[in-house]
């Protein structure tokens, strides 16, 4: 066999030289191939990609051990400028496109390093040829594109130096179904022409289709490598992040009664809030609807300048139920949240929560009405710990006033460890507890979802509104998500409004379900016919799904 | 009329050349994030190097080593000072300049004393009168260069390689690195456009019909810092509409000054900022300021 094209050998990363975020990592690249890594959150896959990419610093992450060597030259003192010009190029996790560019211009700076101007238009050209889409939209800024859009623009501004080695993080990340499927036919195409691909992917199954090796990695170790086919073969890949989706067999994590996670009782005297509902933990486990409250939106339209975001969109979600929005990127899933949060306003049409109007109302005065939201870009104080966040949750619930709580009077810190209590019992159940202490930023995107959800739980809503609750996590960690979900609606009786692409996860927790497409409503039902609508798969669920 | 005419044209040349010190502060600004307070006397010191230069090697090349230098001056603030910061925090860097700006008044106001240093009339002292309008040469030939070197900012940010690489990483640097930009060059470049601003703003408000060079001009200057926040931080049309409006406000209200005797005198150096406050209550973000992209 020849030499690997890249050669990662016993590579130890830490971050402020405390946290160590990999540990002895060894993983090969041969020419013209196509390596996933597979790893939950937190695993150190974003640091492996940017150690490769040499662009660690600009995170605070330092490589303690081991060597990266590409092309037979070891990267120790490469910076990213020179590993780029060597064709070793990353498209970063989040698209990261430059919004206020046109698409032009972001490739025009996507191939920056090319000398030659004749290479660099074939090279344009091939990705124009590539994303036609891109050709069609070549002079629009690059915020106006859609999510797949972005994320093929992120790609092809990576391809307009032609790498060798090309770096991808998560490119499927808060696509639709249809559009992963996309995203994993272009990137065997990139293959086709000689680049290699090395390719962290939430989305299991996509990154081992499209992958001839993979790797596992699990907090910071490689805990288990072969041909990718293999990989896909075993129980602990199949359990973990594939899921066993078997044709009429539904994943046993969204099997509609899961064993909560945790065991907790709660009890506080703040509890009950103006809605009149019963203390968390009170009641049955089969609790009564912790609110009567039907949430009733009636045609309702939102338009943002010229463009109809929503059009005489009609849904309700009855109390203590799980009601979920799906459809394709930009059909106005989080448009419908946003106005139902009191973040945006509707142009026409009402929003009823019970008796009361929503439409009109500010956020926070949506929120005292019981109703909490997450949101899809996460939305948390990144320099406080977890905890408070959480805290900030229980804002509502407090009792002591400002200037109780600044003299720190026994009443204010009475209600304060009580409170206390409560977020420690609401992260145990989230399985986040062990996580309290630290400062937010230093979480991975999956942990800072679960601290997002459990500051909307903190508030002790009657109505929550998940905005993607689960993108960014692999098959495992979103069917404990689903089951925390689960446990905690039952337990309190919740009604739940939630967004989401990945389908196990909506199949499994839904009641009923609407599907959006272009700002319209085109089926509602419950999960089983939205899934047998032929215009539903056709808009969003695409062939792949359809067949599963 | 014509008389408010006239006012009206000072006004747009005095503001197109704001706007060159403007550009700068946004330039610095979007390129390396830095709020430079020191470019007030990067001004003052190109314009001090033309006149002292001049007697011996002439304007022409006098004005072309000073915008050198204070390109040079720019690039090395960056490269020893900024880049060298342990924490990359706008404050910090915000204070460091204010620092800069007192060693380099200081050294200026030792060097030049009391006198004003006169820089003469590179030209002519000839006026030019179009229906009724006499303005100078001069600040016909400073609107022109403005325009000129605002066009050629134009074409480099849109049009070259460059200074699309040098958008890019004003707009997401970590991003334009992995695309291997280097973030060195294209700081180095933005601190090294501001001081050539910077000096070519400095010779055009201290010659004809202006005395010549003292202090008192980085303090000119600073009339551009309302230009640069009324504009919208990290816009450079928006520093060019800033500098024209406070360059007409100033006009006016200085050509109108008897009329306007119950506010007082000296009413042209506060102008500048009560046009900002207007301009800021209204829009909060600035004329051409990015919206803070609210997609929740």
């Amino acid at each position: 066999m020849s030499d690997p094209l890249l050669d990662v050998a016993g590579l130890a990363v830490s971050y402020g030289g405390t946290v160590q975020a990999l540990r002895g990592v060894s993983l090969q690249v041969q020419a013209g191939t196509v390596v996933a890594v597979l790893g939950s959150n937190g695993a150190g896959k974003s640091t492996l990609l940017r150690a490769v990419s040499r662009s660690l610093g600009a995170i605070g992450g330092r490589v303690t051990a081991g060597t990266v060597r590409y092309d037979g030259a070891d990267l120790a003192h490469t910076d990213t400028s020179a590993a780029v010009r060597a064709g070793l190029v990353q498209v970063p996790e989040g698209r990261r496109i430059f919004a206020d560019l046109t698409v032009e211009e972001n490739l025009r700076a996507g191939g920056h390093t090319v000398r030659d101007a004749a290479a660099r238009r074939r090279a344009h050209d091939d990705v124009l040829d590539l994303f036609p889409i891109l050709r069609e939209r070549r002079h629009q800024r690059g915020g106006l594109l859609s999510g797949g859009q972005q994320q093929m623009l992120a790609i092809g501004r990576a391809l307009m130096t032609s790498p060798r080695l090309l770096l991808l993080d998560e490119p499927s990340l808060g696509l639709a179904p249809q559009l992963v499927d996309q995203i994993g036919e272009i990137i065997k195409q990139i293959n086709v022409t000689g680049t290699a691909v090395l390719l962290i992917e939430q989305n299991a199954a996509m990154g081992l289709r499209v992958a001839d090796t993979a790797y596992v990695l699990e907090t910071g170790r490689i805990t288990a490598s072969g041909a990718a086919a293999d990989l896909a073969a075993t129980d602990e890949v199949r359990n973990r992040y594939l899921g066993v989706s078997e044709p009429g067999e539904q994943p046993a994590s969204c099997a509609p009664a899961p064993a909560p996670r945790a065991t907790v009782t709660l009890t506080t005297q703040t509890g009950a809030a103006q809605t009149g509902a019963a203390p968390i933990g009170a009641g049955p486990a089969e609790a009564q609807p912790r609110s009567e409250h039907r949430l009733t939106v009636a045609e309702l339209t939102v338009r943002f300048g010229g463009v109809t975001a929503l059009r005489d969109v009609s849904f309700t979600v009855e109390p203590g139920t799980v009601h979920a929005l799906i459809g394709p990127n930009g059909a106005g899933k989080s448009t419908c949240i946003n106005v139902l949060g009191g973040a945006y306003r509707a142009t026409s049409g009402t929003v009823h929560y019970g008796q009361r109007e929503l439409t009109g109302l500010r956020s926070h005065q949506v929120a005292d009405l019981g109703v909490a939201r997450t949101f899809q870009n996460i939305s948390l104080s990144l320099e406080v710990s977890a905890e408070d966040n959480l805290l900030v949750g229980r804002h509502r619930l407090m009792r002591a006033g400002t200037l109780a709580g600044a003299l720190r009077l026994p009443r204010a810190r009475r209600e304060e460890s009580e409170h206390r209590e409560v977020v420690r019992g609401i992260a145990d159940l989230l399985g986040i507890g062990h996580l309290l202490p630290r400062p937010v930023h230093t979480l991975p995107y999956g942990d800072r979802k679960r601290v997002e959800l459990g500051r909307a739980l903190a508030a002790e809503p009657s109505l929550l509104l998940l905005d993607e609750p689960v993108a960014g996590m692999t098959h495992g960690e979103s069917s404990d998500m689903a089951a925390a979900i689960a446990s905690v609606q039952r337990r309190l009786g919740l009604s739940i409004l939630l967004v989401e692409h990945d389908m196990p996860f909506v199949m499994g927790l839904a009641e009923r379900i609407t599907v959006l497409d272009f700002g319209r409503r085109i089926a509602e039902g419950t999960p089983q016919e939205v899934q047998r609508d032929p215009e539903v798969v056709r808009a969003y669920l695409g062939a792949a799904e359809a067949a599963a | 009329m014509s008389y408010l005419l006239t006012q009206l044209a000072n006004g747009v040349s005095i503001g197109l050349v704001l706007g060159l010190v403007a550009g700068g502060f946004v330039i610095v600004f979007t390129s390396t994030g830095v709020l430079n307070f020191a470019h007030g006397s990067v001004v003052l010191t190109g314009a001090y190097l033309v006149a002292a230069l001049q007697p011996d090697i002439g304007f022409w090349l006098a004005a072309l080593v000073a915008t050198a230098a204070a390109a040079l001056l720019g690039v090395l603030v960056n490269a020893v000072l900024v880049r060298n910061l342990a924490e990359h925090n706008p404050a910090t860097a915000a204070i460091l300049m204010l620092g800069v700006d007192t060693v380099l008044l200081t050294e200026m106001t030792r060097r030049i004393g009391n006198r004003i240093l006169p820089l003469g009339a590179p030209w002519g002292a000839d006026v030019v009168s179009v229906g009724g309008v006499t303005v100078p040469t001069a600040r016909v030939v400073a609107a022109g260069v403005a325009v000129v070197l605002f066009a050629a900012l134009w074409f480099l940010f849109t049009r070259t390689g460059f200074g699309v690489a040098m958008r890019a990483a004003a707009a997401d640097g970590d991003t334009a690195s992995m695309m291997g930009i280097r973030l060195s060059r294209t700081g180095a470049a933005g601190w090294a456009l501001a001081g050539g601003l910077a000096a070519v703003a400095g010779i055009f408000l201290t010659s004809f019909p202006t005395q010549g060079v003292a202090p008192s001009i980085g303090l000119t200057a600073f009339a551009a810092i309302p230009a640069w926040v009324l504009g919208g931080f990290d816009s450079l049309p928006g520093a060019v509409a800033g500098g024209l409006i406070v360059g007409v406000a100033t006009a006016l209200t200085v050509g109108y000054e008897d009329d306007l005797q119950v506010l007082g005198r000296g009413l042209g150096e506060v102008v500048p900022y009560a046009v900002m406050i207007l301009v800021l209550l209204v829009r909060p973000n600035g004329l051409f300021g990015r919206q803070a992209a609210n997609r929740v």
